[in-house]
């Protein structure tokens, strides 16, 4: 158990002993190699199942939709501007939350695992001295842990929790420059053919099964516009312009609150390439409003904004 | 029933023979993700590998089907095909999992032609797994990894040649048309026996005993109030599970022309059980996870006499929040225990 | 070659009967285009229908005529979401589908050589209007005991079937007890709610069946009064409503517990109910 852990569990037991939250929602072992799963903790003598480590890669915040009380949470530094997202869209109350932020070296991306290891199951895993070590039933692999990070992890310039209440860990160096978008760069270079065909590829693997609204701390509305009947927007068969509709459409329904967190596209079963459009969008924002999302309790979203001088240069 | 051996290098060559008589489908790659689909002259089929990534329900069950169309007041009942097919490399699991399902669209009252009609249509052509995943538990809930049950043909893998065994009177008819399947011999068939009982050794889940019975008590029990805490409400388990059937049924089109369609859907959303009315009996996760439970191994264990579950392990390894069944079913038994 | 369920008959709406004063319930009489299908939809009472306007869906709805009027079939529906306000939008001589019949219906055989005590609200009394007709015919009367029907509304206004009401009022063979919440100027009748006229009434639970269909606040009321008359949980009987889709027990929307309501329901006993899972 690292001293990081360690300081992680004192944390939660203290903030559950002393009441000041009801529930403590963090990561705790999961059940298979790199994995952790979300725990959630009301007693102070269960803390002890709390871990950290480059597997704990879930966005706790989309939690904060259901919670009912005082909640604490751990949060790396794109889950705590999640949650200041939520905060500033009301769906928590800033007194109704303590975060817990742990400057983030990032989360292993487990799908890239898998594409390199193909059809070799890893039994066993072991992260140390940079190193990813993984075991099967008649391989061992190692890997250096920078290999096997989430790309958009090494790039990116929010390690650090914008917004806590403990912090937990010492603070990290950002990397990459704040303009650096190397995915979305690549997007822009393509023709329109170019990209539709990569998207229209993408999306043809979708089965509908919702896990990227599910995942994301940003899809709080009681009834998706997927779900709606009166009117029907969308089908709900197989149907390609279907199945790319709703994908835009949430993609824009998020638009300038998205912050690129990647829980959509860890969620995905069909590993659709759902995050560079989201990163474009959140590009997009930050150049033409200048706005970060989840950077500030005061700042609100600007497609969410409207003042009566706003410029309207681009419809004019 | 009759036994063969084939060589690999031949197998190739029966595919093309299939070819002449069936669709064929069988597990290919399309970009990283192993599917199962229909085999065109471009694909190669993938005989090394663990499973596909969805279940092959989507041969009998596809996830969005017409039901009928229909313009100006006519209904135009969707034809049913009598295309033959085969399905080439199913693994156990899943064959079984075509025998649930058949409880449930193949009933006294009702049968569903659109299910009916393809499994009549279809065969199958399983892949015995000699080298069960850590996530698999078929033995648990009455299945395994060289289970026979749903198929015409089993093929076990003997290093340079498969063992080809006859399951029905289907598969026997389809060996027979073969020109490149060799008699078995008894060292094959040792072969084989060796290679099942080392398979059925390397699969562990948690215990299925009693299971049904422990959850006849425990509809009120505070369990469902924390497990289902972390389950974010997706599709993802119902929709990779082979035994999961729900569906909706929902009219599309406009200007008096449409159709009628049948989509997959999953007790896991949470408008699932919504009444128009606004009231709904299963309004929270908890509600909704206990349902997905007692449906597996209690509702469907009552009216079928089978868990409606083959341990095929894809909820285990694609559960975004690595939500385990297998840890939930050991819970389950656990409660009350020692 | 097998019947495939999902097909709906062909059926002409006939007419358009618009029961309440807030004209949000309407009972459309229906005729089969093809005989045969009629002949195939011989149904009990207590049985339901998915109701199919192509281009917005089905809804399942009790039948709400009896067994004995064969050429035609009714369902009163009440407008609530996209199907049934597609229904209320028909004019006479539209052309729509049922699909049907489907449930087990109300037990019949349990019925007969009983007598039966009906307590309905609102608009649930449909599939209950349908078994009281059917008692009432004479073809079927001398199989049943007593008939006690006690029926409510909210307000004068909201009783649907008045005109059965009307002709029953007029009936020896069925003692009618109609009352509302809240009466009006030109209201006669009782004025109470159903479960307090159900105590004063104090039907004999003796050789009787009772059958409750209504609001969950009617029902909650009504299920002690009759126990304390003596009526055991294994007379007392309910018909269910349940989010439904296919009807036929294979789209796993409708269950509770092990029992699919379309198809092991909708009517349930209340001994059956208890063993069951407070899941609707």
């Amino acid at each position: 158990m690292s001293d990081l852990e360690q300081t992680l569990r004192e944390t939660a037991r203290r903030l559950l002993t002393e009441e000041q939250v009801d529930l403590v929602i963090g990561f705790g072992q999961g059940t298979l190699p790199l994995r952790t799963t979300p725990r959630f903790i009301r007693d102070p003598d269960q803390v002890d199942q709390l871990v950290w480590n480059l597997s704990c890669e879930n966005n706790l915040s989309t939690y904060l939709k259901h919670t009912q009380g005082k909640v604490g949470i751990v949060a790396k530094g794109c889950d705590a501007r999640s949650i200041v997202g939520e905060i500033v869209e009301r769906q928590i109350p800033r007194e109704n939350v303590v975060v817990i932020g742990v400057p983030c070296q990032g989360v292993i991306d487990r799908q890239a695992i898998e594409a390199e290891l193909g059809e070799r199951e890893v039994l066993e895993a072991q992260i140390a001295h940079g190193q990813v070590v993984l075991r099967g039933a008649d391989f061992e692999e190692a890997l250096a842990v920078r290999e096997v990070l989430c790309d958009d992890c090494i790039v990116c310039h929010h390690k650090n929790p914008p917004l806590y209440d403990v912090l937990v860990g010492e603070l990290a160096e950002d990397g990459g420059d704040v303009g650096e978008y190397p995915t979305v760069q690549k997007l822009e270079s393509w023709s329109h053919d170019e990209r539709w065909a990569y998207f229209s590829s993408e999306f043809s693997r979708c089965i509908r099964c919702y896990a990227c609204r599910e995942a994301c701390p940003c899809c709080y509305c009681p009834e998706c516009f997927v779900d709606q009947s009166q009117p029907s927007w969308i089908d709900r068969g197989d149907d390609l312009s279907d199945i790319i509709a709703f994908h835009l459409v949430r993609i824009y329904h998020v638009a300038g609150r998205c912050l690129d967190c990647g829980a959509c596209a860890r969620a995905c079963p069909m590993h659709i390439d759902l995050r560079t459009l989201g990163r474009k969008l959140e590009k997009d924002v930050r150049e033409m409003y200048e706005y970060e999302s989840g950077m500030s309790l005061e700042a609100t979203p600007p497609l969410s904004t409207f003042r009566q001088d706003d410029p309207q240069e681009f419809i004019k | 029933m009759s036994k063969w051996t084939i060589s690999k290098s031949d197998v190739s060559g029966f595919l093309d023979e299939l070819h002449k008589s069936y669709q064929v489908f069988a597990p290919l790659r399309r970009e990283d993700i192993l599917v199962l689909e229909r085999v065109s002259d471009q694909d190669s089929v993938v005989l090394d590998f663990y499973n596909t990534k969805q279940a092959p329900k989507e041969v009998f069950f596809p996830r969005s089907e017409v039901l009928f169309s229909y313009r100006d007041g006519e209904v135009i009942p969707a034809s049913l095909s009598d295309e033959r097919r085969v399905v080439f490399g199913i693994r156990p699991c899943d064959a079984r999992s075509s025998v649930l399902l058949d409880q449930v669209f193949d009933a006294a009252d009702f049968q569903d032609p659109y299910y009916v009609n393809r499994r009549q249509n279809t065969l199958l052509i399983g892949l015995a797994c000699n080298k069960p995943l850590s996530t698999c538990f078929c033995t648990t809930v009455g299945g395994g990894p060289f289970s026979t049950d749903g198929l015409d043909l089993l093929w076990t893998d003997l290093g340079d040649r498969y063992l080809v065994e006859t399951i029905t009177e289907r598969g026997e008819v389809l060996t027979a048309s073969s020109s490149l399947l060799r008699q078995a011999t008894e060292e094959d068939t040792t072969a084989k026996a060796e290679i099942a009982t080392a398979a059925e050794q390397m699969v562990s889940g948690p215990s299925t005993e009693g299971v049904k019975e422990k959850l006849d008590g425990m509809y009120e029990d505070p369990f469902w109030d924390e497990v289902h805490l972390k389950c974010l409400g997706c599709g993802v388990c119902t929709y990779l599970c082979p035994t999961c059937h729900c569906f909706d049924i929902v009219d599309e089109g406009r200007d008096g022309r449409g159709q009628r369609v049948r989509n997959w859907d999953t007790c896991q959303f949470s408008l699932f059980t919504h009444h128009t009315s606004g009231h709904n009996p299963r309004p929270t996760g908890k509600e909704r996870m206990r349902q997905r439970m007692m449906h597996k191994f209690n509702y469907f264990v009552a009216n079928f006499d089978d868990i409606a579950c083959v341990g095929c392990g894809r909820c285990v390894r694609e559960c975004p929040v690595n939500l385990d069944i297998r840890a939930v079913i050991e819970s389950i038994t656990q409660i009350g225990a020692g | 070659m097998m019947q495939n369920p999902y097909i709906p008959y062909p059926v002409d709406v006939r007419d358009i009967i618009v029961e309440n004063e807030a004209k949000d319930i309407k009972t459309f009489e229906l005729v089969f285009h093809d005989e045969k299908d009629r002949e195939r939809f011989a149904f009990r009472c207590g049985q339901f229908a998915e109701l199919s306007i192509l281009g917005a869906g089905e809804s399942p709805i009790g039948i709400a005529s009896s067994p004995m009027e064969t050429d035609h079939v009714q369902f009163t529906v009440k407008k609530m979401g996209v199907v049934t306000s597609a229904l209320h939008n028909l004019e006479k001589g539209a052309t729509m589908g049922v699909r049907g019949p489907y449930g087990n219906g109300f037990p019949m055989k349990r019925l007969e050589g009983s007598n039966i005590v009906i307590v309905a609200g609102g608009f649930a009394f449909t599939t209950l209007r349908s078994l009281t007709n059917y008692i009432l015919h004479p073809d079927n009367r001398a199989r049943f005991g007593n008939l006690t029907v006690i029926y409510g509304a909210r307000s004068p206004g909201e009783l649907i079937y008045k005109y059965d009401l009307a002709a029953w009022a007029e009936m020896e063979g069925i003692e009618l007890h109609v009352t509302v919440d809240a009466g009006d100027d030109d209201w006669t009748g009782l004025v109470g709610y159903v479960p307090t006229v159900l105590k004063d009434v104090a039907p004999s639970a003796d050789n009787a069946v009772a059958v409750v269909c209504g609001p969950p606040v009617m029902i909650r009321f009504s299920l002690p009064v009759l126990a304390e008359l003596g009526f055991g949980a294994d007379r007392i009987i309910n018909s269910l409503e349940m989010r439904m889709k296919c009807g036929i027990g294979k789209c796993g929307r409708c269950n509770i517990g092990e029992k699919y309501v379309c198809k092991d329901g909708p009517v349930f006993t209340l001994e059956e109910l208890r063993h069951l899972p407070q899941e609707y």
